[in-house]
């Protein structure tokens, strides 16, 4: 039972956030802060028992297995921290109520999702996941008509893929509970087989933003309000994963069918490597995130579909890993946002003087989430590594390996573009650090990212806890250290902070040995040789800084998986712009058709009966 | 029981029809009250009769003027018939609650109105229970001939040109009816339902499947089928707002209600199953699709509406007890979900004069209940949980598998998206275009706001508990399909007939 | 000629005249450009299907249904033995008869509403509403 009441009480609570809005906003954000509190508070020391509904004479059943009990806690962790990060962030936009009750929706579905054992509860949560979001997506109004649209389409096509191989899954094994529809599995034909198995990963994929099923998540995640887009893009993603994994271990690994587990890691290696040239040219932070959580997503599908025990443990790894600093990165981008208005490189330079506490967590997201050894990422990125060559896939290291190298240029043109490079003294005037109640999320997500790196086997646990689920029993692990196939060890305790040691001791000597040629650069601050400057000549040195490497790459940019569906989807309308003329308004073309379908039956009656 | 009995849904609406204006000489307050006791009262009868029936789970029976089936004509109130019966008389009171307060309320005009209504009513449900298939060839009429003025109920509009098309192509189905009952009569010698239904084998068969093709086309007509509706878009949008639902939840009711009987009871030919089922794709596929490209608001719903007719179609073209539960379901949403959009969107459009899409964006802001509810109705009709529409999606679709039409799955879930697109247009457009100024936005008066806030509960309550009334549906299924006991129950004695 | 061929004869021309009707105005629905032409049509229809009907129940030198005291007293013994006509299609007919009067009325007040409203009664002109 215990189950079905926290979600009940979160959806419950949505409503009654609502209302509370309706009478006072500060005793909103009071009823928004005490589920923030609640939920992980409730999470954490509850014991689950299964609990089972009967509707329409299906039995759906809840309750928590290890494996969705890891993604429970991404979600339940993300989630309170981003509704605590909201108040502030939110404070004066307007609609509060119906934003958090839609928040608070969609935390609902995702913990629905987690503790659905039966595919038709899993779906009715995943709808109403996806309509809520959608309503944030939505929800600031402006010029967000064709994303949303697009979000909901997409998701439509997602979830009715999903909702087909439902319906068939129970046809063929006789109901929809999901343990049961693994077992049954390898009995299917193999037209079934694959026909079931492709649909749910369409279904699953477009979540998690799988190429060339990611067209909506650039616009979607830009357009929704950035405390949201952090489990947006943190937590709600990893519904794809969540399913994804379910899916291609269970179905593929334990039912021989590799050849579906190679295409997801190609489909997940290709969205790696293009996703990540996408981020790097990217003129708006938050298009720049946005790509960059597509292409982390792509790793993750790797490690998902080499489907060996190393990969899916590095799989899972990295997907909680970038949920967190996904998280981060997102509320910093927000958090900027809320000081200076401003999301594009053009305008914004120099953040380091006045936020420098944002500065320090995006710094640490960003070394996170570009795997150096220091902070946590490095330790996935080195498992998913050793599980790609130890499974003989070497051109697909080749791609990650481009992928995550590229993924220093945007990394970098993060760092540098927002917080440091020219600074403009008008600009920065009235920016301020943000709010206490925006720097704790921030700072201790950040802290985790640290503790994680040097003590992976917090993470570790639940993970190998998680894998029994998906039939690794067993996994091995260790508090801080890494072991390799070929018996090599590494103690991660003093390799960091052998590096550490290192990092400062340059820091230092740099700093030091420059001290005297540092000088403040404005953009106007340049030599121009005479010729007046106009205000569209790009003044700001970290826009277009990756012109040149554009130029090598763009012969395989240029085509776009977008172009592609818009054209299926304007040929349908001009199909249909033809066909309304049936209707041709003329009463006596209607008693015509009339006349004709009768003759015509008449016609065909020995055939037809 | 003496209180309730199936004859007074006939009896009493025609009744007030032709009373009503004498009521109006009396008191002009009346011409508006009655009616909704009326109403209020064959709901009250539904509720006996129902129980009467789940208790002894066989049909009542009523004769008309003593004489017994197949020679007299009955009434069958049977789990199937009233179930229709209680969905039409219900839908009547919200109707009639909607539009309490008509606007340009004027004596003539609200008089006119409510005998239409009356008329339809009594004509609906008359389809629905009769016995007799000329008698249900007559109450079809009655419903006909009340909704052209319906249709054409605006001067200012063209809704003449809508209700004259409605006409000729009305005047064919009713051709085609009579025709078909004339072939049966020739050879059979009886109109009683049932007894046609037990004799049918008697017919030779080329002159059985001929009445059955004129049946098919009549019923079709009245069930939207395509390409047989060429009026009926043409039709709701030109009607008043109110009587938008009215055709969505009533007449298409008792049309698609004709055509299941012919198919099911009436003949024994199972091909109509697969007809019904091929027209009821055709249908689904060109209605929705053509609704992707309307620039009007009522007509874009009328489109949708037929597509629903033909989900309809298709759900009992499949002829498994699933698949007719299910269609029981989309009934029932339909005439909820319709007559919500139906009455939520009126409002939207009200001052504009074409009614286009484009009038009404921005209303978000200026009607805001009017246009959430009007966006929880899309939500529904496109199936999204946990809304009563997408428990009817589900038993559809499972009812396919059920059947291996795979592909049919395919094809339903591919226009669902369809779907999606194009009332998330309008939804979209509600809350994220900006108001034009151009059109004044009209507030709902209070009654109307409760019919929508009632219909939009009905549709939360019934998507997160569908067990709440799913085992009606189960029994106008069981009702529907138990095509001996329905013989039987009529014919007690088993009585063979008059020749 | 023997009545039995007679009775086959009348009932061929009466199908014939029936279906005859019903085609004429099928054409006529269909070809007519004029609202007035077309529902003139609609009725021709209408009376084609209704003596379809009544035909199908008559048959030669038939008694009305009626059980008139006279025949009950038995003065008239040869009718008592006599065939009947079949009641039912005639009371069938006449609702048909008064239906299809319904829908003429109304059509024609449609007709004069929109003549008012477009000024013309060719139906190709009155397209308002299409697509």
């Amino acid at each position: 039972m215990s189950n079905l009441v926290i979600i009940l009480a979160i959806f419950g609570w949505a409503i009654l956030t609502y209302l509370a809005f309706k009478i006072n906003k500060t005793l909103g954000n009071v009823f928004v802060g005490v589920l923030a509190l609640a939920l992980p508070a409730y999470f954490f020391t509850y014991t689950p028992s299964d609990y089972t509904v009967s509707v329409m004479g299906m039995s759906l059943q809840f309750g928590f297995t290890s494996f969705a009990s890891l993604f429970a806690m991404l979600v339940v962790v993300l989630s309170s921290f981003a509704l605590l990060y909201s108040i502030p962030y939110m404070n004066k936009k307007d609609r509060l109520g119906w934003f958090y009750m839609n928040f608070m929706f969609s935390v609902g579905g995702m913990m629905g999702i987690l503790m659905s054992k039966d595919l038709v509860s899993l779906f009715i949560f995943w709808e109403i996941m996806t309509w809520s979001s959608y309503l944030i997506v939505i929800y600031q109004g402006k010029k967000v008509n064709k994303v949303g649209l697009k979000y909901m389409i997409f998701s439509a096509i997602g979830a009715y893929a999903m909702l087909m191989a439902i319906v068939l899954i129970n046809k063929w094994s006789g109901n929809v509970n999901i343990e049961q529809f693994f077992a049954s599995f390898p009995n299917y034909s193999s037209a079934a087989k694959l026909l079931s198995s492709l649909l749910l990963l369409t279904g699953f994929g477009v979540k998690s933003a799988l190429m060339p099923l990611h067209v909506w998540a650039p616009g979607a995640y830009t357009k929704s309000p950035m405390s949201y887009t952090a489990v947006f893009s943190g937590a709600l993603s990893k519904m794809g994963i969540y399913g994804m994994a379910l899916v291609a271990v269970n179905l593929y690994v334990h039912s021989n069918m590799p050849i579906m587990g190679e295409v997801i890691a190609w489909a997940g290696a290709i969205t790696a490597v293009l996703a990540t040239f996408w981020a790097i040219f990217q003129n708006d932070i938050r298009k720049l995130l946005a790509y960059s959580s597509i292409g982390q997503l792509g790793y993750i599908a790797v490690g998902l579909g080499i489907g060996t025990e190393l990969s899916v443990f590095a799989g899972l790894y990295l997907a909680i890993l970038h949920g967190l600093f996904k998280g981060v990165l997102w509320m910093v981008v927000g958090a900027i946002e809320h000081r200076t208005g401003k999301t594009d490189f053009r305008d914004i330079s120099g953040l380091i003087k006045k936020m420098p506490f944002t500065f320090f967590v995006a710094l640490v997201a960003i070394i996170a989430l570009a795997g150096m050894p220091p902070l946590s990422g490095f330790v996935g990125k080195w498992m998913l590594y050793e599980s790609m060559i130890t499974s003989n896939h070497f051109i697909m290291v080749l791609f990650i390996f481009l992928s995550s190298t590229a993924a220093f240029l945007y990394c970098f043109h993060f760092l540098y573009g927002l917080f440091l490079g020219q600074q403009e003294d008008e600009f920065l005037k009235d920016v301020k650090e943000v709010p206490v109640l925006m720097m704790i999320p921030m700072g201790l997500i950040s802290l985790s990212l640290i503790a994680f790196g040097t003590f992976p086997g917090l993470i570790f646990k639940p993970i190998a806890q998680a894998m029994s689920t998906l039939g690794f029993e067993n996994v091995t692990w260790r508090m801080s250290s890494l072991t390799n196939a070929w018996g090599n060890s590494m103690f991660l305790k003093p390799a960091n902070f052998m590096f550490m040691a290192v990092f400062v001791f340059f820091l230092i000597i740099i700093t030091v040995v420059n001290h005297k040629k540092t000088k403040k650069v404005g953009t106007k601050d340049i030599a121009n040789g005479g010729e007046p400057i106009r205000d569209e000549d790009n003044l700001h040195y970290s826009v277009d800084i990756y012109r040149p490497f554009y130029r090598v790459i763009s012969p395989i940019m240029k085509y776009k998986v977008e172009t592609f569906y818009k054209r299926i989807s304007k040929g349908i309308e001009e199909f249909f712009q033809f066909f309304r003329r049936i209707y041709s308004g003329n009463g006596q073309t209607y008693a015509l058709y009339v006349v004709i379908f009768l003759t015509a039956l008449l016609i065909l009656s020995s055939t037809i009966f | 029981m003496v209180v309730a009995n199936p004859i007074l849904y006939v009896a009493l609406p025609l009744l007030v029809a032709f009373l009503l204006p004498l009521f109006g000489k009396i008191h002009k307050e009346l011409i508006r009250v009655v009616p909704g006791l009326l109403f209020m009262f064959l709901i009250f009868n539904t509720v006996v009769l129902f129980s009467e029936v789940t208790s002894t789970g066989k049909p009542i029976i009523t004769q008309i003027a003593g004489w017994a089936p197949p020679i007299g004509i009955n009434l069958v109130f049977s789990a199937f018939s009233g179930f229709i019966a209680g969905i039409i008389s219900i839908m009547g009171l919200l109707v009639w609650v909607y539009s309490y307060k008509f606007k340009k309320v004027e004596f003539d005009n609200s008089l006119k109105y409510f005998v239409l209504i009356m008329l339809v009513t009594a004509g609906s449900i008359g389809v629905v229970l009769t016995g007799d298939i000329f008698n249900l060839f007559v109450f079809l009429e009655i419903v006909a001939l009340s909704s052209y003025p319906l249709v054409a109920f605006y001067r200012g509009r063209d809704g003449a040109e809508a209700s004259f098309k409605y006409l000729i192509v009305g005047a064919f189905a009713s051709i085609a009816i009579l025709l078909g009952i004339v072939l049966i009569y020739s050879q059979l010698g009886t109109l009683n339902m049932a007894e046609i239904s037990l004799r049918i084998g008697e017919m030779p068969e080329k002159i059985k499947i001929t009445a059955f093709i004129l049946l098919f086309l009549g019923f079709g007509i009245e069930a939207e089928m395509f390409p047989l509706n060429g009026w009926a878009p043409d039709a709701y949008s030109q009607a008043p707002g109110p009587v938008g639902a009215v055709f969505a939840s009533m007449t298409a009711k008792a049309g698609i209600y004709t055509i299941i009987r012919l198919v099911f009871t009436l003949f024994d030919i199972d091909a109509g199953y697969q007809l019904l089922l091929g027209m009821g794709i055709i249908t689904l596929v060109v209605s929705e699709g053509i609704a992707l490209r309307q620039e009007k608001l009522k007509r874009m719903l009328a489109f949708s509406s037929l597509g629903q007719m033909g989900l309809l179609m298709i759900a009992f073209g499949i002829n498994t007890k699933a698949a007719v539960v299910a269609g029981m379901f989309i009934l029932f949403n339909h005439a909820v979900i319709k007559s919500l959009l139906f009455f939520s969107g009126s409002y939207l459009v009200y001052n504009s004069e074409n009614k286009n899409i484009k009038d009404l964006f921005g209303f978000g802001k200026k009607l805001p209940l009017t246009a959430f509810l009007f966006g929880l109705g899309a939500f529904a009709i496109v199936g999204l949980p946990p809304l009563s529409g997408f428990w009817a999606k589900l038993s559809l679709l499972m009812a396919s598998a059920d059947s291996n039409l795979i592909a049919l799955i395919a094809l339903i879930l591919i226009v669902s998206v369809v779907e999606i697109v194009y009332y998330f247009r309008v939804v979209n457009g509600l809350y994220f275009k900006k108001y034009t100024g151009e059109f004044e936005p009209h507030k709902p008066s209070w009654n109307a706001s409760l019919v929508m806030l009632i219909l939009a509960a009905v549709i939360v309550t019934v998507g997160l508990y569908p067990d709440l009334i799913y085992n009606y549906f189960v029994n106008a299924a069981d009702a529907l399909m138990d095509k001996a006991n329905y013989i039987q129950n009529v014919l007690p004695s088993n009585f063979v007939g008059l020749n | 000629m023997s009545e039995e061929l007679m009775q086959q004869i009348l009932s061929i021309s009466f199908y014939g005249a029936s279906l005859a009707l019903i085609l004429i105005g099928v054409y006529g629905v269909l070809t007519k450009k004029n609202l007035i032409k077309i529902l003139l049509s609609l009725t021709i229809v209408d009376s084609g299907v209704n003596l379809l009907f009544v035909s199908l129940g008559y048959i030669m030198n038939g008694t009305a249904p009626i059980f008139s005291p006279a025949i009950m007293d038995g003065k008239i013994e040869v009718l008592k033995t006599a065939p009947m006509v079949d009641p039912v299609p005639q009371a069938l007919v006449l609702t048909a008869i008064v239906i299809g009067l319904g829908v003429t009325a109304v059509g024609l007040a449609l007709v004069i509403r929109l003549f008012r409203h477009h000024n013309t009664t060719n139906i190709d002109e009155i397209r308002n509403l299409k697509w």
